[in-house]
């Protein structure tokens, strides 16, 4: 446990000390800032439903951008032989880098409780509904960061790891666009196999135990399916 | 304290190890000798349980590794090849890092790392980030965050290259201290190296062990020939093929 705060500590250090962390912050929530203006200017409602919608598609593209160094650089630059023999098991590294990750992803999503308070000061929002859609997205961004930890944890290239995510968030969050091309039982698969579907009951209010369990098991398959390629060497 | 039981790794169709097997006691310090891609690299990695072999096995203190995994890494100080440093970090975090890791107890955390820090000279630069430092420095915090948490066994993949001479024989001189109180097993291609530090000595070639014997035994078998001269005489440069 202790081990795991270790390298949590460590893992944000590492984002706060290079600029990566800073470049992020400051053009997602200028981007946010931005479309935030823009819907509420058109819509003229008080709600957030919208914006979480645009916030989730960013992600798509936002979370490998830090997810990608988390395995591939410790490999690039050797010091994963150190961490893989130093008394840590890998279970402890792999939750440890996940955890470190998804609170720095925490902190972006943390800045919509901004919005919120626009909104509340301006108009009557449904505070539920925004509550359970701040709650969505933060669920579905613990699932795009397990997916990008686990493509870093193929490679010791920074790219790869970046396009195995991408190829992996593009097929998840896209699925349902393609499931009208398709018969029956492949289009429930798609729609269900979609964050979008999950993510949309969420933002108008709804939090049913089945979208709760379809992120709460893909973080864990993805963090699973690491600490197998960590524990086997994968990338070698 | 190490046995090494038939011993063999293959990377796809490359055997880079081939049966290899050897007993070293407690307090010894055993050099690695061997030229470039003989396979002392992989050789340690596998004795401090980055790979596993593809057969064999290696006891440490009577322990299997594949099965005791943590204990075996608890007492191994490694310091891989090229040292494995967080480039961001000033060498204290790096070192308070390092020693969180190897299960140092929160009230030992100072004092450890600035006995290891003394001890391997680092204290004029401990506030300053490893990524500004010199070669010379980033070895000896590589050594330093091997023996932090005094390891029984001591695994060092060339640890002095990259040094000038003053650090060498700064190096050495902390090995001669470590003598007899641990088990120390270093790698390298200089040869004088291991005449000034070891007292046994392990040729690998071609991933197998050619030689294993005491400095003093294999000196004392070629009289007359210094152990460059050895060394050359067991590797004949003709032998090398081309895919070495």
């Amino acid at each position: 446990m202790i081990k795991i705060f270790t390298i949590v500590q460590k893992e944000l250090c590492a984002y706060f000390k290079s600029p990566i962390a800073c470049i992020v912050l400051v053009v997602t929530v200028s981007v946010f800032n931005i479309f935030f203006y823009m819907i509420i200017d058109q819509n003229r409602e008080a709600t957030l439903r919208d914006v979480f919608q645009v916030m989730e598609f960013m992600f798509v593209f936002l979370v490998p951008l830090f997810t990608m160094r988390v395995f591939a650089e410790e490999k690039s630059t050797g010091t994963m032989e150190f961490l893989m023999t130093t008394p840590t098991s890998n279970t402890a590294i792999v939750v440890g880098k996940y955890l470190g990750s998804f609170l720095f992803f925490s902190l972006i999503v943390s800045t919509t409780l901004v919005y919120y308070l626009v909104i509340e000061y301006f108009g009557h929002p449904d505070r539920a509904a925004t509550a359970t859609g701040i709650l969505g997205l933060w669920l579905e961004g613990g699932l795009f960061v397990a997916v990008g930890v686990l493509a870093s944890s193929w490679t010791r290239s920074q790219v790869i790891a970046a396009i195995s995510s991408y190829a992996i968030l593009f097929s998840l969050y896209f699925s349902i666009t393609f499931s009208k091309y398709v018969s029956a039982p492949a289009q429930e698969f798609l729609q269900y196999f979609s964050t979008m579907t999950h993510a949309a009951n969420f933002s108008v209010g709804v939090v049913a135990p089945g979208d709760v369990v379809y992120y709460l098991s893909g973080i864990f398959c993805c963090l699973f399916l690491a600490r197998i390629s960590v524990e086997n060497r994968l990338w070698r | 304290m190490i046995v090494a039981q038939n011993l063999t790794k293959n990377f796809g169709k490359v055997e880079a190890l081939k049966d290899i097997s050897f007993e070293i006691g407690r307090g010894e310090i055993v050099g690695f000798l061997g030229k470039n891609g003989a396979g002392k690299t992989t050789l340690m990695r596998i004795l401090a349980s980055y790979l596993s072999p593809t057969s064999g096995k290696v006891l440490i203190a009577g322990k299997d590794i594949a099965r005791h995994s943590l204990f075996a890494r608890r007492n191994i100080g490694y310091l891989p090849e090229t040292p494995p440093l967080y480039t961001n970090m000033t060498v204290r975090e790096y070192l308070k890092f390092a020693a969180r890791l190897k299960d140092i107890p929160p009230a030992r955390l100072r004092p450890s790392v600035d006995k290891v820090m003394d001890d391997c000279r680092l204290r004029y630069v401990q506030n300053r980030l490893i990524a500004n430092l010199s070669k010379g420095y980033k070895q000896r915090i590589g050594i330093a965050q091997a023996i932090i948490n005094d390891p029984e066994i001591l695994i060092l993949d060339e640890p002095t290259s990259g040094l000038d001479p003053v650090q060498i024989q700064q190096v050495r001189k902390l090995m001669k201290d470590i003598e007899y109180k641990r088990t120390v097993l270093l790698s390298t291609h200089i040869l004088s190296e291991i005449e000034q530090t070891a007292r046994r000595i392990l040729i690998v070639n071609r991933g197998k062990i050619i030689v294993d014997q005491s400095v003093k035994g294999l000196l004392g078998q070629y009289p007359g020939l210094t152990l460059e001269d050895i060394f050359l005489e067991l590797n004949p440069p003709q032998a090398e093929r081309a895919d070495d």
